[in-house]
């Protein structure tokens, strides 16, 4: 239906994309984001149209631009209420899943205190991020000089946590034979609930691509060491091929 | 300089009063204003400003669709959006006469007239 003549520019293309990001990572309300982006697509094109650039409708700093847009919407707060939760619970499940195939569950108090602490900052981090880089209009290579350590940061931390609990004794809490039932039947309700509600499975596949292997290969007389490489290599080999099978299928 | 300070609640008012007139949509308001002589500012600017008064219910949106392109948000004044107007007139014809005094005065007597 659009002329080529209408065509929106790279330049504001970008923008647009980017103002996407900025309002959705400040926890902006979709539709809110949706219409306000429409709204801006609409004026940037007749004002192409009519040879203005785009500096003339957004001024000079993008950046400040979105922020004025953003400071007038108001937060999804409902929205995040139930996204957090389910983001931390998601992340939750791995550690849950995982121990469940060592026996019952016990956690200490650093550890559950640990990892919520970790997985917080993790989502506060990662919004940030996406704000910044969709204000300053980053390209691909400084995006990813900023993204990597980013997403690398709670990795180090859950490891670093993983040793401080071995140093520092806190009150351990033992869910026993019930409890550890309990737990792993809610987490099974979750995760499938989550994957009808999200119309994916990507979190159970992924989940079984990263306990599955250390579990199967337990039964193998490999060294342990040899067990933790040949099981990594699985994890990440069968999560790349699931990525790419997917990118495949996503663009039929 | 602050003309962008004082341009903030005039531009409000502008605003306002181009709406009263005419339910009008985002690109067709900035050219309204540019008109007018408001060449000097970023028409985007129009956006959070148009946010906000709905936000404070002066103003509402409807979606029409428009001959050629996609659906358009065409803006209408509300009650609230009508009476915010009859202020912003009153507050602007004080402020003239008070700012028109001034200079009338002032500026003659600079001159010794």
């Amino acid at each position: 239906m659009l002329h080529e003549n209408i065509q929106l520019s790279k330049k504001s293309k970008q923008f647009l994309e980017n103002l996407r990001v900025y309002l959705f990572s400040s926890g902006k309300k979709e539709k809110e984001i949706d219409e306000i982006v429409e709204e801006l697509e609409d004026h940037l094109m007749q004002a192409e149209k009519n040879g203005k650039s785009i500096e003339h409708i957004i001024g000079q700093s993008p950046e400040a631009y979105m922020e004025q847009l953003a400071s007038e919407m108001p937060i999804d707060v409902k929205a995040w209420m139930k996204y957090i939760p389910m983001i931390l619970f998601g992340a939750f499940s791995f550690i849950i899943v995982r121990d469940l195939f060592e026996g019952t569950l016990s956690y200490s108090l650093l550890e559950i205190f640990g990892f919520l602490i970790i997985a917080i900052l993790f989502l506060t981090i990662i919004s940030l991020v996406f704000r910044y880089i969709a204000g300053k209009n980053l390209a691909a290579g400084k995006q990813f000089a900023i993204l990597y350590p980013a997403a690398l940061l709670p990795l180090a931390l859950f490891v670093g946590l993983i040793f401080l609990n071995q140093q520092v004794t806190t009150p351990v809490i033992n869910f026993g034979v019930v409890g550890t039932i309990i737990i792993g039947a809610f987490t099974m309700i979750f995760i499938i609930g989550f994957s009808i509600w999200s119309k994916t499975w990507v979190l159970p596949i992924v989940l079984a691509f990263v306990t599955l292997p250390d579990y199967l290969l337990d039964f193998t007389s490999l060294t342990e060491s040899a067990r933790i490489i040949t099981g990594t290599c699985i994890t990440f080999g069968c999560i790349l091929i699931y990525l790419w099978i997917s990118s495949k299928l996503a663009k039929v | 300089m602050s003309t962008t300070q004082m341009m903030k609640g005039i531009l409000d008012g502008c605003i306002l009063a181009i709406i009263k007139n005419k339910e009008v949509y985002g690109y067709e308001l900035a050219e309204k204003l540019e008109d007018y002589g408001f060449s000097n500012f970023s028409e985007g600017t129009i956006y959070p400003l148009l946010l906000r008064m709905q936000k404070e219910k002066l103003v509402t949106s409807t979606l029409k669709k428009s001959t050629a392109g996609p659906k358009r948000k065409y803006y209408r004044l509300t009650e609230n959006g009508e009476q915010e107007l009859q202020n912003f007139i009153e507050r602007w014809e004080i402020l003239q006469t008070n700012v028109n005094h001034v200079l009338a005065h002032e500026t003659k007597k600079g001159k010794g007239v």
